[in-house]
């Protein structure tokens, strides 16, 4: 099964790159013709164009919400993110779960036909730093074993 | 006197707002496209090494980040006095036809063509990606597949999709990659027919609506564009071609020249300066860049369809020279086959495969001038270096610079046509938008990334006082 497995952020405003730090971290780590792992800085329909060809797809976002808990990992199914659910950080207007409808519409075989997300909880994501916070941060191991967990039980 | 004020609302990154002033008659005297926007970018590289410029000046832009990395790579060239080997041009031109691609599809599908195919007065909640995807997915899914091809080859060269890093002072730093040729290849020609099938649609598009192209931002100004030794578009190197309005050649010099040619003139309500040509003097010096101009310069096209399509536009006119603001988007499309076509050309020659990419040198010279043709226009980087190759100044003009003039000119026009009295028409914002979006500007992309940019109308009266608000 051909697998994109894409951090989403940007890495100079603090906790939002959470999900490429984790993409960073799990290049050298899973080593699967199948399997691509990469990082993206994009809004919804950018998005779109990458994930485009492959079978499944696992997402790593952070998630900010008066509801989250700030550091922790949720595992999150694509239509938990439908208008009224806390969104996924994604920046500028169309959102993943719009995107992704979009896509379906569009190119209804090259999508992937399945979508896990996994979201870190964070409070704040407009300074500009390089450094993530230290909850946040503590969550990059954890999300790489449930990520290797996850590729493993399909592939 | 009454004074009209149209402020984007929401996601003001281009900062930009227009006012338009009424004379005591109640009809437009003059229209602004404020542009309070200011980077400062010269001034953040001075003191750096030119070395870093193709990595620092690309940040300018999102949308063509890979213009300005090319145009500061040309000035490094010139710093260390080398010439670039065969496959590194190719391979520079590569990344930046597939800019063109991207650049341009983006564009047109993304945020022109909902307000050309649904109609200027459609509701902005249909008019805009979304709208287009939900009711023309087959025309959508080619925007979306021409816009990702370019995308990819952007990657494939420069690692990143949007800020490349490929192209370093006297070549570039990685080759191209044989699988990754191949995939190209595999594309191609499905991509010049996507390209080919936007050419058609713009094409009959104004066939069917000539009157409206005809009439919409419809003014003279000369036009500053790149050519090649043949005289045609050319968008990477080559001879700085000005003709006026009527055709007449004014200037076909290298461009290292440009300080020879134009003068910017700094206006106290708008931070970005408007250049003019030097020997006309400002405004009537004033001249238009991008896809319009740069059809109106040249004589022809490098490839074969796209100068079929060449012809035709220039028949539009009777002198060759195309003025209307809303034909921009024709001749956009006609540049993004002439690229796709370009690309299959770079792609079938194996010399682009070559690892001889680089030419180092140890010298150093005080100044470096890159000129190239950004998608939105003519876009020049001009360095000025110490012996270690420490910046002392830098002076980029950009694209959207160049239009200027031209931008204001066209909102006036539009401002006249639906301000009559003191009477304000509806559909005013709509049109305004519509006019801003031929150039293409940054300004543009920044303020309404789905196509929609929302504008605020305000008319004050004489006093002061608001009279009228009208939003979109």
């Amino acid at each position: 099964m051909k697998t994109l497995v894409l951090g989403i952020g940007n890495p100079i405003l603090g906790d939002d790159g959470i999900g490429v730090r984790v993409a960073e971290a799990l290049t050298h780590r899973i080593d699967d013709g199948d399997i691509k792992v990469r990082t993206a800085n994009t809004d919804g329909l950018g998005l779109l164009e990458l994930i485009l060809g492959y079978d499944r797809l696992i997402l790593v976002d952070a998630l900010m919400s008066e509801s989250v808990e700030v550091g922790k990992v949720y595992r999150l199914k694509l239509e938990a993110i439908e208008p009224s659910a806390p969104s996924v950080s994604l920046t500028h207007h169309v959102n993943l779960a719009t995107a992704v409808e979009l896509g379906r519409k569009l190119f209804l075989e090259e999508m992937p036909k399945e979508i896990v997300i996994f979201a870190v909880g964070v409070k704040e994501i407009s300074q500009i730093t390089e450094e993530m916070t230290a909850e946040v941060g503590s969550a990059v191991p954890e999300v790489c074993e449930l990520i290797l967990k996850e590729v493993a039980t399909f592939t | 006197m009454s004074k009209i004020t149209i402020e984007p609302i929401t996601r003001i990154e281009g900062h930009g707002k227009v006012t338009i002033q009424l004379d005591d008659r109640g009809n437009p005297e003059t229209a602004r496209l404020h542009v309070t926007q200011v980077r400062g970018f010269e001034k953040f590289c001075e003191g750096r090494l030119f070395w870093e410029m193709p990595v620092i000046t690309p940040r300018i832009c999102g949308i063509c980040p890979v213009s300005h990395h090319l145009a500061s790579a040309k000035a490094g060239d010139m710093i260390l006095g080398v010439k670039l080997t065969p496959t590194a041009e190719m391979l520079r031109r590569l990344i930046h036809l597939a800019q063109y691609v991207q650049s341009h599809a983006l564009h047109f599908f993304y945020l022109a063509s909902p307000d050309l195919l649904f109609g200027m007065e459609a509701d902005p909640a249909r008019r805009n990606i979304i709208g287009l995807i939900a009711e023309m997915p087959e025309l959508a899914k080619r925007g979306v597949k021409l816009r990702a091809f370019g995308q990819k080859i952007i990657e494939a060269l420069g690692d990143k999709r949007v800020h490349p890093n490929a192209a370093i002072p006297g070549g570039m730093n990685k080759a191209l990659e044989v699988a990754k040729r191949d995939e190209i290849l595999r594309e191609i020609d499905d991509i010049v027919a996507d390209a080919q099938f936007a050419v058609n649609l713009i094409k009959n598009y104004c066939a069917e609506h000539s009157g409206e192209a005809q009439k919409f931002a419809n003014f003279d100004t000369s036009y500053l564009g790149l050519v090649d030794g043949q005289g045609n578009v050319e968008y990477y190197d080559g001879k700085l071609r000005l003709k006026d309005s009527k055709g007449f050649l004014l200037e076909d010099v290298d461009p290292q020249n440009y300080l020879n040619l134009i003068e910017e003139k700094v206006e106290d309500w708008s931070y970005l300066k408007f250049p003019y040509y030097k020997k006309f003097g400002y405004p009537q010096g004033a001249y238009r860049v991008g896809p319009l101009a740069r059809l109106n310069v040249a004589d022809g096209m490098s490839t074969e369809l796209a100068n079929k399509e060449f012809a035709a536009f220039k028949k539009l006119s009777r002198s060759g020279i195309v003025t209307g603001s809303l034909y921009y988007h024709y001749a956009r499309m006609i540049e993004m086959l002439n690229a796709a076509e370009g690309i299959r050309e770079l792609v079938q020659n194996e010399q682009i495969l070559g690892k001889d990419i680089w030419v180092n040198s140890k010298e150093i010279r005080g100044e470096g001038i890159g000129v190239i043709e950004a998608p939105r226009g003519v876009l020049i980087h001009h360095y000025w270096v110490d012996q270690s190759g420490k910046m002392l100044k830098a002076n980029l003009i950009v694209a959207t610079g160049h239009n200027n003039w031209a931008m204001n000119r066209a909102i006036f026009d539009v401002a006249k046509e639906y301000i009559k009295d003191g009477k304000v028409s509806e559909g005013i914002l709509n049109r305004v938008e519509v006019a801003i979006r031929c150039y293409d500007p940054c300004l543009s992309c920044s303020t309404h990334a789905l196509g929609q940019m929302p504008l605020e109308i305000i008319v004050y009266n004489a006093d002061g006082g608001v009279h009228q608000v009208l939003r979109s």
